[in-house]
């Protein structure tokens, strides 16, 4: 439905989007996910034929953005993050006006109206000038107008900027029911928003694509997967320890991080939650139990990684050969420091250190300097 | 031209939902009345010299030309920019030149109702039994109709220029003023390679000496129509150049 390829566009000396390739199939729901700044709205204003692209070539609905600008944006429903409305017009007059615009039936014009203003919950308002509407309910009539010729795509800027939290919740089930008719590309940089909307997630930063993939996919490429994290006193079965926690059906590596004083720590990554598994052998084993947990790292956890380490971080270099896709289905993923080998820090951009670290194995106080124990 | 209809529908509610346009009519038409009166009792009861001034020789008349339509389109593109709904127009199934096209044939109605207002002059004149000669009085209106259209343009193309409605304004009063003067100008430098070059771009006088006297010659309109048609698309290009900055 949509598809990008080699797409760059350059702002004079500023580069917005450099070299990014993704395509959306029919019915897909994408989240477009970054950090302010990041080149989703230029993006999406490419996808629409508002902005032309500096190279690359971009089609929707399988017209070509730049030659076929009329049929594609026909088939789009678009609403920008400023949800540009005519304030002096009434709610209705503004879709009437729209559908003019779209050249639907008058019939048509007539039936669809009421429709997507009971789907969007403004049928009561339809009457109110749209400048005497909240910041909202705007949205909502935004979200309207776009909806209204019933487009093959929709391509949404933000829908939830600006919204309170009751807001939010009504246009995420509105944009989940839409998901079942049309192909969505969803914008934002609120990470709820996105995790509870959309199954398949585009990250953008500086212009590239980060990683793109389903959430899970994502979850488990970019952060390692999720693990039980176990930390007990080991006494006898020190030494085989690792290899009775790798017998556990469904453990897929058993990372060993070390001791903590008397406590041996140890990482199982698996897909699935094995904590009584791993407590059955602890108990079975006679280990002293500090610590038995199942960590999944969130989305929110990987952007913020993206979002705040790409600039200091090695993570900018890693993401550089930004993931071009020859299959779309595949999952192509840079990873960021993730890859690189553990390092003690204060202040870590691992999601599973959760921000400050203390080295358990020295007293404190003494944290700064000197390496850690190998 | 997809979409025109739409646009020129919602830019002559715009115009006349707000007050400017109200305004803007009632004060012109009250000078121009008034002042048609004076031309009327001035002329000694010459009905088509009156109307001669009414439409293309006073001073008033030029002044309405090049100050309304900057008042009119000053908002057109420049406030559009500026709240975004240009996005909106530019990726909804319309085409740029609809959309300029739309807004300028918006603006050019209102300047026609308004100098359509000599037809209600004339009728009440018939309607004391003075001899009117309703084809003059056509050509007349016709012709301050396709002069308007020049200044819309202009408009608009001050309009598409910048995202300030004021600066707009200032910019298309400051265009038109050029127009109007120029032949002027060139007489006061006293160079006649000058004179003679200006004389085929003398909006004045194009209109001054063929359709006040019920003269609807082709190649006046034809004048004023590519002079339109320049600006015109001289906005659309300016549109489009948006996208590229």
């Amino acid at each position: 439905m949509i598809s990008v390829s080699h797409l760059t566009r350059t702002f004079g000396s500023v580069t917005a989007l450099d070299d990014v390739s993704f395509e959306v199939h029919k019915g897909e729901v994408v989240g477009l996910l970054g950090p302010n700044g990041a080149g989703k709205t230029t993006a999406m204003r490419v996808l629409t034929g508002y902005l032309p692209a500096t190279s690359g070539a971009v089609s929707v609905a399988g017209f070509d953005v730049m030659n076929r600008s009329l049929e594609v944006r026909r088939r789009i429903g678009y609403l920008p993050e400023s949800v540009p409305l005519y304030r002096e017009l009434r709610v209705v007059e503004m879709l009437g006006f729209h559908a003019r615009l779209h050249r639907l039936p008058r019939a048509e014009a007539k039936k669809r109206i009421p429709a997507v203003l009971e789907r969007v919950g403004v049928a009561d308002r339809s009457r109110d000038l749209i400048g005497h509407l909240s910041r909202g309910l705007r949205q909502r009539v935004g979200l309207a107008v776009a909806l209204l010729p019933s487009p093959e795509v929709l391509i949404l800027d933000e829908p939830t900027s600006g919204l309170d939290p009751l807001q939010r919740i009504e246009v995420r089930t509105i944009l989940r029911d839409l998901a079942h008719q049309h192909t969505v590309l969803v914008s934002s940089h609120i990470l709820p928003e996105i995790e509870a909307v959309c199954p398949r997630v585009i990250i953008v930063h500086r212009g590239r694509i980060a990683a793109d993939g389903t959430q899970a996919e994502l979850v488990r490429r970019l952060a390692g997967g999720s693990h039980v994290r176990i930390e007990a006193v080991l006494g006898a079965d020190a030494s085989a320890a690792a290899r009775l926690l790798g017998a556990i059906a469904g453990v897929r590596e058993v990372r060993d991080c070390g001791k903590a004083g008397i406590h041996q720590q140890y990482e199982l990554v698996c897909d699935t939650d094995l904590r009584e598994e791993a407590g059955a052998l602890a108990r079975v084993r006679g280990w002293a139990l500090r610590e038995l947990s199942w960590r999944a790292p969130t989305l929110e956890q990987i952007f913020a990684r993206f979002a705040m380490g790409g600039e200091e971080t090695p993570a900018a270099a890693a993401l550089a050969p930004a993931a071009v896709h020859a299959e779309p289905t595949g999952l192509e993923v840079n990873l960021g420091p993730a890859a690189a080998a553990p390092k003690k820090q204060i202040y870590s951009l691992n999601p599973f250190d959760r921000g400050a670290q203390r080295d358990l194995s020295r007293p404190v106080g003494d944290d700064e300097g000197g390496p850690p124990p190998s | 031209m997809r979409g025109f209809g739409a646009i020129y529908r919602r830019e002559l509610a715009a115009l006349f939902l707000g007050p400017l346009a109200w305004t803007l009519l009632c004060i012109a038409l009250l000078l121009n009345g008034y002042l048609f009166l004076l031309y009327l009792r001035g002329s000694g009861g010459d009905i088509d010299l009156a109307l001669r001034f009414s439409l293309g020789e006073s001073f008033v008349f030029w002044a309405l030309c090049v100050l309304l339509p900057p008042l009119l389109t000053m908002r057109m593109l420049s406030e559009e920019a500026r709240s975004g709904l240009l996005e909106y127009l530019l990726t909804a199934p319309v085409s740029d030149t609809a959309v300029i096209c739309g807004k300028f044939a918006a603006a050019l109605s209102f300047m026609a109702l308004l100098w359509g207002t000599v037809f209600f002059y004339a009728a009440v004149l018939a309607a004391q039994g003075a001899p009117i000669d309703w084809g003059v009085v056509s050509a007349g209106w016709i012709g301050a109709v396709l002069c308007s259209a020049l200044f819309c343009g202009t408009g608009l193309w001050a309009s598409s220029l910048t995202a300030t409605p004021v600066v707009a304004a200032f910019a298309a009063v400051v265009i038109n003023l050029v127009i109007v003067l120029l032949p002027l100008f060139a007489s006061l430098s006293g160079m006649p390679l000058l004179v003679l070059a200006t004389e085929s771009v003398d909006v004045p006088s194009h209109l001054r000496s063929a359709f006040v006297f019920g003269v609807m010659d082709t190649a006046y309109v034809t004048f004023f129509g590519a002079w339109t048609a320049f600006f015109l698309f001289l906005s659309s290009r300016a549109l489009e150049a948006r996208r590229w900055r």
